[in-house]
């Protein structure tokens, strides 16, 4: 019975072509919609990801600020807004085995060789031994002289700087000059220290240059473990027991990279439903096209039940012919989602290297399906009422 | 042997909201296997009503109708749908072919209805021949056949589950006097090979074909 079913459903579109196609065209123009919408926000959401997911095993702890807020480093230094030696060494012994690494951050002017413009960049003070476990090095070799530094490696770029260049610190060089041994790999942007276009120094260097022994901006524990939570509730307990006078914010890096995910996800989810309004018009059109093809049937309808079939059969054939209108222009769509995704990721993203990922996948997947789902349910009740209708009222139809 | 058709008291009202309409009033009657009757009558006596129930598109309101020894007033509708479709041939005024058919598929949806699936095209090639349509025809659209062709197209239709009547709705209405006069003619062939024939007409021409006439006149038989 399907089998001739399917057969009228098919050629019935293909006798009213340009009404499908344009009802195709409404599917089409939905699942574009979505889908394009979903690969963007997908490619952001990894744009993103590929920036921050080397710093999701930190824990930073910066000194209580009297309300929160994440202040990354490399801002003004206050003498009452900093973690004291001992407040390190608490931290120290709650994370271990756990490496805590201390740090100084500031701005400061320098120049790179001779008569060149001030630059004013981040300087980092960090203990030698503690880099390697931090910083990767795309060339050169880790500095453990006070003589020497490390560069970004966008600062190095805009600066010309290579290994063994020299730095000239402060105003004129009042701080004296350093020999670059190694340009630090690429890391995006960071919760614990941002180093692209930083300068990093040993510790030593930068307490004595800025007189600040036993004071620290933050401390950055790397926990190996990946349980960034349970670290953080550690430190919390420890270092403010007193929950009027809080010693020290804490930032779980992990966590609040699953916000910022969680957020774009959401975001996501916002201008992919934006798209869906386009899906709605078209079952819209689907709704008012199967009903068209129910009233000039209906006398064909009429004869069919007449004649011995059942209404299901009758509401199968429109399930069919809806069915064939939602199959095609979803797939449709879903073909031309890719391209538009490209142009869109190309475009927006400035790169088409997230576009063949599973979650592109699961999005353009989602977006056929939710046209084929948009497709049948518009077309249920044309079905029904085709089904419904009372075959000796049908037969009389003109 | 039982009748293939017996009603036995049957009133049909048709609730409106000025008021009741009785289209049938406590009809009797009985057709046996092997008839050729006319049913005529004036509009509105009734006429169409007593097509409808006794093609089992419509129940009665009081009474009882038999369709080959089955009552049908308890049935559910998909019940109803297989009776029509096993023992009883629809043949109306304007055809009523399915324009995106051919006249194979025409002919075989019926047969596809009862057996769920495409069947063969044997017993439709068959059942057009005993109709005499050219088989040159057979893979045409219905609008590219004449009405009299059109015509021994749906009687085939209506012959292809075997049924046990076969209802005529002013068979000849919508043709010229020479193609009504062979599809008559092809009527009281079908008939004299053991089909039983029911023919709604208001023509009495028509009327001379058959049998017995049945006379309707203000919803009873007269």
């Amino acid at each position: 019975m399907n089998a001739i079913f399917w057969e009228i459903s098919k050629r019935n579109i293909r006798l009213h072509m340009l009404r499908s196609s344009l009802a195709m065209l409404g599917i089409v123009i939905g699942v574009v919609a979505i889908v394009s919408m979903g690969i963007l926000g997908n490619g952001m959401v990894m744009l993103v990801s590929d920036s921050l997911s080397s710093v999701g095993d930190s824990v930073i702890v910066m000194p209580y600020a009297g309300g929160g807020g994440m202040g990354m480093g490399g801002g003004g230094r206050t003498a009452d807004l900093m973690l004291t030696e001992q407040n390190f060494q608490q931290i120290k012994r709650v994370v271990a085995p756990n490496l805590a690494v201390p740090v100084h951050s500031t701005s400061e002017r320098m120049n790179v060789g001779v008569n060149s413009d001030d630059i004013i960049a981040t300087v980092y003070g960090l203990p030698p031994d503690d880099v390697p476990d931090m910083l990767q090095l795309e060339a050169g070799s880790y500095n453990n002289q006070d003589s020497g530094c490390l560069v970004g490696t966008t600062f190095a770029k805009d600066h010309n700087v290579k290994v063994g260049s020299r730095i000239s610190i402060g105003s004129d060089g009042q701080y004296g000059t350093l020999r670059v041994t190694g340009i630090i790999e690429e890391r995006g942007m960071s919760f614990d220290i941002s180093t692209d276009s930083a300068v990093v120094v040993t510790d030593k260097w930068f307490e004595n240059t800025y007189d600040v022994n036993g004071q620290y901006d933050e401390v950055v524990v790397k926990v190996t473990n990946g349980d960034t939570a349970t670290v953080k509730t550690t430190i919390e307990k420890q270092l403010n027991r007193n929950i009027k006078e809080k010693t020290v914010t804490v930032i779980d890096s992990k966590a609040t990279l699953e916000t910022i995910y969680e957020t774009f996800g959401t975001i996501t989810t916002f201008v992919s439903a934006i798209g869906g309004i386009s899906m709605i018009v078209a079952g819209v059109s689907i709704f008012n096209i199967m009903m068209m093809s129910v009233n000039e049937r209906v006398k064909e309808i009429g004869i069919m039940r007449s004649i011995g079939t059942r209404k299901r059969g009758v509401m199968t054939m429109f399930i069919y012919e809806a069915g064939i209108i939602g199959v095609c222009g979803s797939i449709a769509g879903g073909v031309l989602a890719v391209l538009a995704g490209y142009g869109i990721s190309a475009l927006m993203l400035q790169t088409t290297e997230y576009l063949v990922t599973v979650s592109n996948a699961i999005t353009i997947f989602q977006g056929v399906a939710f046209g084929i789902v948009v497709c049948l349910a518009c077309g249920i009740y044309p079905a029904w009422k085709a089904a419904n209708l009372n075959p000796i009222d049908a037969i009389r139809h003109e | 042997m039982e009748p293939v058709i017996r009603f036995a008291d049957v009133s049909k009202v048709y609730p409106l909201r000025a008021g009741d309409v009785t289209a049938l009033s406590h009809v009797s009657f009985e057709v046996e296997r092997g008839e050729f009757i006319a049913i005529m009558g004036p509009s509105g006596s009734g006429k169409s009503t007593l097509l409808n129930l006794m093609g089992c598109l419509d129940t009665p309101t009081s009474g009882d109708i038999f369709i080959s020894g089955i009552r049908i007033q308890d049935m559910t509708d998909d019940e109803l749908t297989d009776l029509r479709r096993d023992r009883i041939g629809f043949i109306f005024q304007y055809f009523n072919l399915f324009p995106l058919l051919n006249i194979i598929e025409n002919v075989n949806f019926p047969q596809m209805m009862k057996a769920g699936e495409v069947v063969d095209e044997t017993k439709a090639v068959e059942v057009l021949k005993s109709v005499h349509l050219e088989e040159s025809l057979h893979t045409h659209t219905p609008l590219e056949l004449s009405g009299g062709q059109q015509q021994r197209v749906a009687i085939a239709r209506a012959l292809i589950n075997d049924p046990d009547i076969l209802l005529c709705d002013e068979p000849t209405g919508n043709l010229d006097t020479k193609t009504g006069a062979s599809i008559m003619n092809l009527m009281t062939e079908l008939n004299k090979r053991g089909s039983t024939i029911i023919i709604v007409t208001h023509d009495p021409t028509i009327a001379a074909y058959t049998q017995r006439t049945i006379r309707i006149v203000d919803g009873r038989i007269a």
